[in-house]
């Protein structure tokens, strides 16, 4: 990204890392008549959500893998159509691959997805609707929970309470006897929940994958997964518990729709440009010092970068208190992903599918065909080991969107699940090939000549996601979602309001509320706290 | 059967420690009180059985810790025979032939501590102050009547109003703590205090302790914090146990409930709860002998309570499905063995700690292998084990110079069986446990005298709790306080007039407390009942 080659040395407000997050805040500060500028460490903007050219004319989405949660009002607040983002729409949203050669979709018409279930059991085709409709309230409940700053439990000031107000107004037609259902639910885990509703073991798997994504351990046993089930499905484009479509152009063209955006507002924005402190004066922020020891001032930073690099690296310790310190290093990250990207010379049969197999498998393919697959996908992680049977989530995005990849070519990218960032045995450098030849292996069972399509792959292992995209043990949302680290707790329990312990020092990342994916909220929310402390 | 004739106040089904609990209380002020137990001893599955003679068993229990002061005292259970001994302390020996020790001297714990981290002993002190301050933080809500947040009226209002005065009042850090051990594992949680992986494993084993989760389970830590609740102010300083056996508990507090005029049947199995115009009005027995009782109160678990008990009909459709979605999963069976001699731990160097607690629980990946093994049904190849050798401290428990060994095994599935035949698993099972056990204190085979076995399923059908959780439901944050059992029906009352529920599947939980009995005692007179 090119910046004006002469910047002011004074800014209202510096960001400290080009994720979309911190690109959200610096839109809406820009927005707002503040001098914003942006500095990311790698020469393109985006963080986890870009697009990257492993191999010539293939471009793929490296992390993120689509912009479904993204908030309605980020996009037209900040004019993102006007800036090339454009979402194209994908349908179903998850097809279910059986080993079976058997396959369960999950349809944007629940009508047609109710007709799809029925093959596995009528009692759960009839459940659906009832479990879409009333799970799909209860979204609401959190989708409002999201957008608020959370409230300083356990002091709650007259500010909260109006936010309190405004979360609860939107769903008191549920009737307060539902209202307490949200709260039994959301310590559930995800296995419990649909166990109340479904009784097939592969629908049930259908819709607990999604419930796990950020979340290091499995579905069964893990409590607090409906509430990550119930994030995912709040900000979903769909309506559905999944989202679904592909950005135009792979996810790095929503960032370049928001650097371009701030930048049409005014704001400069610096790549490879890294900063390795920020400046702190008599407790204030006063601005942040480069890789090449130049110092820029501000009268705000925010961090959009993850917690350990923001307090542990970038703020001399001397300025905050033991405990502050103590608790980031205790926020549990426990990254368990990697992501596999393919070129493809051409589209893989799956034996299973008849004809329309090309429409079925253009939204998320799933290998987790059961809760218990899922679960023991993630067994051996709590040892340092990983299945060899992993969970696996397929997008082949040129089926939707051509432009990504040489004319008859394919893309094929699959995020692993379980991968444990710490092994007991063996490095990740090492293993890279390995975990290719798995996934092929893998896939193989499902499309026999899958192996002939590949003419070249490219593996992210969970060292990667840390080394490259500095986040923090390969967790891609700086900070895993569970329910110690939501809400007030997140990112630090008495930190969750956007401000860092010292005066002038916002955050903005995945790791404050309401949490990860592309979402913009917590930039947001952030610039929204920001505008008001600073009237 | 003269005294059947009677019209009795109160009639309770369940002589179980909180069925007898509740008898007492509401005998104590001045209801005619009649309690109804199906087996032929009272105590449900706080009970002491003579099953090899010479022998006594606490059969399905084992230690005793949660009982508070206040209902010791207002009940006067030692003089009706309550007499806990506080056990010396515990013994956790280690795969590498180590091992930990705690005392009930925290000096000799300190110390012990430090063989394995100075770090660890020395912040041990710190994190014991605030568990006992979060327990004590805790403490009064388990007191407090869960209100209903969907129709709070004005005294669950003036509770809600207590709640958020209470919480304020702990301070942010103290509160954090608390939604912190409310929401984590509690592996994850004391990892945050603690480097040294046996001391974790000896705190984290508490934290799984009747729930189907590993020690890495989210929801976990908060178990912890509700046994610690129970070392607070317990009736003893620390895990005790009762002389003659657990159901010399349960035998006190039907002592006390005698005394102040209850009466007590056994071998009297309730068929049903007779309702008439959505008001209780009685009991009719398995041998169809009806009893009238303006008050009905139920010791059972929910599913028996709402189901077993009482028609279908009689109930909102709302609270069946509820009811049906409450979670069990009993994960804890028990051996009993009767030893013809005292076995050695090699790595016990200290010998006291064999009248203390036996802790198999070498590591935190232990224990979660163990979780592993046993959760897609099935039970522990190597499981978790809390030993106690009551007949160390109490000679009543056995002859002379032979010794009764009472074994807390954890993880078995209720549904174990289910997948060949019963008493083959059962057997399996038990051996897995004595081949574990061996592993620590080799001798312990050729001491066996005789050995009882008991899965989740066995309780279930001794004792009646479903599918054998010792809790009577599990401990996790969604069946809690005024969701437990479910959310509306936490007040120990029922949809059906003059119908109450005072078992542990009731607010606070499980555990020998005796506090649900205790509440729903003063909610039934509170009616005016």
């Amino acid at each position: 990204m090119s910046a004006q080659n002469e910047h002011p040395n004074k800014y209202d407000v510096i960001v400290v890392g080009g994720g979309h997050n911190g690109l959200v805040a610096a839109g809406y500060l820009a927005k707002a008549g503040r001098s914003v500028l942006v500095l990311e460490k790698r020469d393109l903007v985006g963080g986890a959500a870009v697009t990257e050219e492993f191999y010539p004319g293939f471009k793929f989405s490296s992390l993120a893998d689509g912009a479904g949660h993204l908030l309605s009002e980020v996009v037209t607040d900040l004019n993102l159509s006007q800036h090339g983002f454009q979402i194209l729409p994908t349908d179903p949203l998850i097809l279910s691959l059986l080993p079976d050669g058997n396959h369960l979709a999950i349809w944007h018409d629940v009508n047609r997805t109710i007709q799809e279930i029925t093959k596995f059991s009528s009692v759960d085709a009839h459940a659906y609707p009832k479990f879409i409709e009333w799970m799909y309230k209860i979204s609401r409940i959190v989708a409002e929970m999201n957008r608020m700053t959370p409230p300083d439990l356990p002091e709650v000031g007259l500010r909260d309470l109006k936010g309190l107000f405004s979360f609860i107004s939107p769903v008191r037609g549920l009737g307060w006897k539902h209202i307490t259902q949200v709260v039994r639910i959301l310590p559930m885990s995800i296995a419990d929940l649909l166990n109340e509703w479904f009784q097939s073991d592969i629908v049930k798997g259908a819709i607990a994958a999604s419930a796990v994504n950020n979340i290091s351990s499995g579905p069964q046993e893990s409590n607090g997964t409906a509430y990550n089930f119930l994030y995912n499905w709040s900000g979903s484009n769909t309506g559905l518990f999944r989202s679904s479509g592909q950005v135009k152009g792979g996810m790095g063209a929503l960032t370049q729709a928001l650097a371009k955006s701030a930048i049409s507002l005014g704001a400069d924005i610096l790549t490879n440009t890294e900063v390795i402190r920020i400046n702190i004066q008599d407790g204030k922020a006063t601005g942040v010092t480069l890789a090449n020891g130049e110092q820029i001032l501000a009268k705000t930073v925010i961090s959009a970068a993850d917690m350990r690099t923001t307090f542990l690296k970038l703020v001399d310790p001397y300025y905050l208190e033991p405990k502050f310190v103590r608790n980031v290093n205790y926020l549990k990250y426990h990254g368990t992903m990697a992501r596999v990207h393919f070129a493809l010379g051409r589209l893989p049969i799956f034996w299973g599918l008849n004809g329309g197999s090309e429409q079925l498998i253009k939204g998320h393919v799933q290998i987790a065909p059961t809760v218990t697959y899922i679960q023991q996908a993630y067994d051996p992680v709590k040892y340092g080991a990983y299945s060899k049977q992993p969970y696996l989530d397929i997008q082949i995005p040129t089926l939707t969107d051509s432009s990504i990849a040489p004319e008859g070519k394919h893309i094929m990218s699959v995020t692993v699940k379980y991968l444990p960032y710490k092994l007991s045995q063996g490095n990740w450098d090492e293993l890279r090939d390995t975990i290719a030849k798995f996934v092929i292996n893998i896939l193989s069972d499902y499309a026999p000549d899958f192996g002939q399509c590949v003419q070249n792959y490219n593996v992210i292992t969970p060292l990667d996601l840390e080394k490259v995209y500095n986040l923090p043990e390969g967790n891609p949302v700086h900070g895993e979602m569970t329910l110690n680290q939501f809400m007030w707790m997140r990112p630090i329990p008495g930190y969750a309001q956007y401000r860092a312990p010292i005066d002038g020092l916002y955050l903005c990342s995945a790791a404050t509320h309401p949490g990860g994916g592309v979402t913009g909220i917590n930039g947001r929310n952030a610039s929204r706290q920001i505008l008001e402390d600073l009237k | 059967m003269n005294s059947l004739t009677k019209n009795y106040d109160a009639i309770i089904i369940g002589g179980g420690h909180n069925g007898l609990t509740a008898a007492a209380y509401l005998a104590k002020a001045g209801r005619r009180v009649l309690v109804l137990e199906q087996r032929h001893l009272v105590g449900g599955a706080a009970v002491t059985e003579e099953i090899y003679p010479g022998f006594k068993y606490t059969v399905y229990s084992y230690v005793v810790s949660l009982l508070p002061p206040r209902i010791i005292q207002e009940l006067q259970l030692p003089k009706h025979g309550l007499h806990v001994m506080p056990l010396e302390g515990a013994f956790t020996p280690m795969e590498d032939g180590n091992y930990i020790a705690s005392y009930s001297d925290e000096d000799d714990t300190l110390a012990e501590i430090r063989r394995h981290s100075k770090r660890d002993a020395d912040i041990f002190p710190v994190f014991n102050i605030m568990m006992y301050d979060l327990a004590r933080a805790v403490k009064p809500i388990l007191t407090m009547i869960p209100p209903d947040p969907a129709n709070p009226g004005l005294e669950g209002l003036r509770t809600l109003r207590d709640l958020g005065g209470h919480l304020k009042s702990l301070g942010k850090e103290k509160f954090h703590w608390l939604t912190k051990i409310m929401t984590m594992s509690a592996y994850d949680f004391l990892r945050e205090w603690f480097e040294t992986d046996v001391l974790i494993a000896t705190q984290a084993q508490i934290g799984v302790i009747g729930t189907f989760l590993g020690p890495k389970s989210p929801g976990t830590a908060y178990v912890l914090l509700h046994y610690y609740m129970g070392e607070l102010d317990g009736a003893s300083s620390t895990w005790g146990s009762q002389r003659g056996g657990t159901g010399g508990v349960s035998e006190a507090i039907a002592g006390a409930a005698r005394s102040f005029g209850a009466e007590i049947l056994c071998n009297a199995p309730v068929k049903q709860v007779i309702i008439k115009n959505g008001q209780a009005i009685g009991i009719a027995l398995e041998n169809g002998d009806e009893i009238v009782g303006k008050t009905i109160v139920s010791g059972c678990d929910p599913k028996v309570t709402f189901r077993t008990l009482v028609d279908e009909k009689e109930l909102p459709s709302d609270l069946v499905d509820a009811i049906d979605k409450f979670k069990y999963r009993g994960s804890s069976g028990k051996v009993n063995l009767a030893l013809d001699g005292l076995p050695t731990f090699p790595a016990m160097k200290d010998k006291a700690l064999i009248r203390g607690m036996q802790e198999i629980c070498p590591s935190v990946d232990y224990l979660e292998r163990a979780y592993d093994d046993a959760k897609y049904g099935g039970f522990s190849k190597r499981p978790f084990m809390g030993c106690i050798i009551p007949s160390t401290v109490d000679p009543t428990m056995a002859p002379p110079g032979k010794h009764v060994m009472s074994i807390f095994v954890q993880y078995a599935s209720y549904d174990m069986p289910a997948h060949g035949d019963r008493d083959q698993q059962r057997e399996a099972f038990g051996n897995a446990v004595i081949d574990s056990l061996v592993e620590f204190a080799p001798n312990i085979k050729n001491l066996i005298l005789h050995k009882q076995v008991i899965t989740p399923w066995d309780i279930e059908q001794t004792v009646g709790i479903t599918e054998g959780n010792i809790s009577h439901g599990e401990l996790m944050l969604d069946q809690l306080f005024f969701m437990r059992p479910i959310p509306g029906w936490a007040k120990y009352r029922t949809p059906v007039r003059n119908y109450y529920q005072c078992g542990s599947g009731t607010h606070p939980g499980g555990g020998i407390t005796g506090t649900p009995g205790r509440m729903a005692a003063a909610e039934i007179l509170k009616d005016g009942n």
